[in-house]
């Protein structure tokens, strides 16, 4: 159905107008503002972690802290793959449970090597996201609906694979899989390098690269994208296929860092990622958002996390109350900081 | 364009985003909550509600010291102890869990941390991981799944934090990995299920089984005791459904109404928890179904399933205590003053029927 016949190469610049990326000619007033949008999200993250370790003296330990890191690593992984979508205006909520599969499938693999174990779930994940994609650019059904049916298929594939999900496969413990999710790099676990690693990956495409151009151009305005030529529905289809990726890999450094596929992870993994990726600036509208905001906002999801275990004594329903709480100061905070920048 | 206008209405779309985000991430929360009409339960200790262990005196299973361990001696009142629950305080088990540990913990004026991972079993690692981080010395931890417990069981050695687990089992070397297991006998709990079940329907007829949350070794041992007695001693009882719907009241409602479209003709439903047994309860009433037309058999003993016994919708329930805070500490100190423990610490449950229903109510949770 989208109109992506004009691939013709652009030779001009893309309209990433509102990419905050610094283009030549923007007025001054958008780049501060691109700047506080992002920079939102660090400044509380900032505030977060001082009022946490002026509170508890537990919290800024390197034990602590190194923790935080390896844990959320995993969801980081996801978020930055959902930052792709999100920034062409889609959503993908397929993603929690192409974790769990990516995990489990990469834990049977393990038994067959290290390539096996990451390559497979790669493979099926992609699949997945490439069908996502399919459907979604080529047939025009909406995000929602066909990564809705994915979520429920791959977890049902999971299910299948694991007698209903009571067989949990599990990784030895010395092969070289197992050390991608054990091992250590200077006192940091291996899987924050990695993640760090596609973190850098990630926004050097999403700002530096041609593609990167298309992901904006699409989620700013679809019609006008593919009137001057960004091959939309291509695009799509790579956004998708991305997020896909990035859940089964992250899923497959998970199940090296349990040393099993556990089942019954990644439910509601999905609304923790775009939660991620929303509070890192990024627009659920499309056309606007940042990757490095999408770290700094599982970071900001983990640390109220860790201030709640910190406290350490609250009921199961008043930990989801100042969770939820805490999460509407966040973003708050964040977006005033956005409006009193740009007015500044 | 000018710049300034599309700006603004991008500033307030993130701010309608994120609220959308937020209300997602509370509604998620809130959805799963259930309500619950039961008085003053969990908090109440009845004397005789505390957990009995079957086998007393040690027994003959392995035992653990902690010169095998690792560790040293200590004196469980200047200690601090981290306690993981699982799933949110909202079934009647885990309200009467928590408050059991809680008011064991006050009791001996030890200080206690909790966490609750809402039933995410990545929270529940990073749960373990902060209160080790927030000193927590000895751990009661109630695993939401079997495995993956690699990243805590690492940390935990490395500090020689003694591990207690409670109601499920890790899976992982006793004495080395974690001290021990605290809970019943499920393949037990299966099989007396079963013999109530086969009471209860005469022994012939087609039955269902509403199984629990997968990954766990409840569930897997509650099934296999049930599935092998009725083999053995009702070959005339066909287990002809099967579903997981994970121990929550509302599954088991969806899935029994379900169940008696697809087959009017089934005579017994065996639920391995109570909630699901009630949902079960929920569907058949609104199916207008007589009590007692289709036989459930539940496990847990919590108020409200034994009073459907006493209202005739539930042929019986084989009761799982959930009050492990004495036994817990009890535990932990002997442990932690040097004594030994027995590595499988088995406790003796009771159960319910038609005759005890009524006078042992007040005993359910």
């Amino acid at each position: 159905m989208t109109t992506d016949t004009g691939e013709a190469t652009m030779r001009t610049e893309t309209p990433a107008a509102r990419a905050g990326d610094e283009p030549p000619g923007a007025s001054r007033s958008e780049r501060l503002s691109a700047l506080a949008q992002q920079h939102g999200a660090l400044v509380t993250l900032v505030i977060a972690v001082i009022v946490a370790s002026l509170g508890f003296d537990t919290f800024l330990t390197g034990d602590n802290l190194k923790n935080m890191a390896l844990s959320s690593a995993f969801l980081a992984v996801v978020a930055l793959g959902m930052t792709f979508v999100v920034v062409t205006g889609g959503i993908d909520l397929s993603v929690g449970s192409l974790f769990a599969l990516g995990g489990v499938l990469a834990a049977w693999g393990s038994q067959y090597g290290t390539a096996v174990a990451l390559l497979l779930p790669l493979a099926v994940c992609g699949l997945v996201g490439l069908l996502n994609g399919l459907l979604i650019a080529r047939s025009g059904l909406a995000p929602f609906i066909v990564t809705l049916a994915a979520m429920l298929g791959a977890r049902g594939v999971l299910l299948a694979l694991t007698d209903e999900g009571s067989r949990t496969y599990l990784v030895d413990k010395d092969t070289f899989f197992a050390g991608l999710g054990q091992d250590s790099l200077l006192g940091v676990g291996v899987p924050v390098w990695i993640t760090l690693v596609l973190f850098v990956l990630g926004a050097v495409v999403l700002r530096r690269t041609r593609f990167g151009q298309y992901v904006y151009a699409v989620g700013g305005n679809e019609d006008a994208a593919a009137l001057m030529g960004a091959p939309v529905a291509r695009t799509k289809v790579a956004v998708y296929t991305l997020s896909a990726l990035c859940a089964g890999l992250a899923g497959a450094l998970n199940a090296a860092w349990l040393l099993s596929g556990v089942t019954i992870l990644g439910s509601g993994m999905e609304l923790e990622a775009i939660s991620a990726v929303v509070i890192g600036g990024t627009l659920l509208t499309g056309g606007f958002g940042f990757i490095s905001g999408s770290l700094v906002g599982v970071a900001l999801l983990k640390v109220i996390q860790n201030v709640i275990n910190q406290i350490g004594s609250l009921d199961s329903a008043y930990q989801q109350v100042v969770s939820g709480a805490f999460l509407a100061v966040v973003v708050v905070a964040q977006t005033w900081l956005g409006r009193r920048r740009r007015v500044l | 364009m000018k710049p300034t206008a599309p700006l603004r209405r991008a500033c307030a779309r993130t701010l309608l985003a994120a609220g959308l985000a937020t209300s997602l991430a509370l509604m998620t929360g809130c959805a799963k909550s259930e309500d619950d009409s039961g008085g003053d339960r969990g908090a109440s200790q009845g004397k005789d509600a505390g957990q009995v262990v079957a086998s007393p005196s040690g027994g003959t299973g392995p035992s653990c010291a902690i010169d095998a361990y690792g560790g040293e001696k200590r004196d469980l009142k200047s200690a601090t102890v981290g306690f993981s629950q699982s799933e949110k305080e909202a079934n009647p088990f885990r309200i009467a869990e928590t408050a059991s540990i809680k008011a064991e913990a006050q009791q001996r004026g030890v200080k206690l941390l909790t966490a609750n991972a809402q039933s995410q079993f990545s929270k529940q690692i990073s749960d373990v991981q902060d209160l080790i981080a927030k000193g927590a010395d000895l751990l009661v931890i109630a695993p939401l799944n079997s495995d993956g417990w690699e990243p805590v069981l690492r940390a935990a050695s490395a500090k020689h934090i003694p591990i207690v687990t409670v109601d499920r089992k890790i899976n992982a070397a006793a004495c080395k990995d974690y001290v021990s297991f605290i809970g019943s006998d499920f393949v037990e709990q299966g099989r007396r299920a079963a013999d109530r079940m086969i009471g209860a329907t005469g022994g012939k007829g087609e039955i269902a089984v509403l199984l629990g949350a997968a990954g766990n070794n409840v569930t897997t041992e509650r099934t296999k005791g049930f599935e092998d007695r009725i083999k053995e001693k009702a070959p005339g009882l066909k287990i002809v459904f099967r579903q997981t719907t994970e121990f929550s009241r509302e599954k088991g409602q969806s899935v029994t109404e379900n169940l008696i479209q697809s087959r009017p003709g089934i005579k017994g439903i065996y639920a391995e928890n109570d909630e699901m047994g009630l949902g079960a309860v929920n569907a058949l009433k609104s199916a207008g179904k007589k009590p007692g037309a289709v036989k459930i058999v539940t496990i847990d003993g919590t108020r409200n399933a034994v009073q459907g016994i006493v209202d005739g919708w539930i042929s019986g329930v084989i009761e799982s205590n959930p009050r492990f805070g004495p036994l817990a500490f009890q535990t932990l100190d002997s442990f932690a003053r040097g004594e030994k423990v027995a590595q499988d610490i088995v406790i003796q449950d009771s159960s319910y029927t038609k005759d005890n229903a009524e006078s042992d109510l007040g005993k359910a949770y």
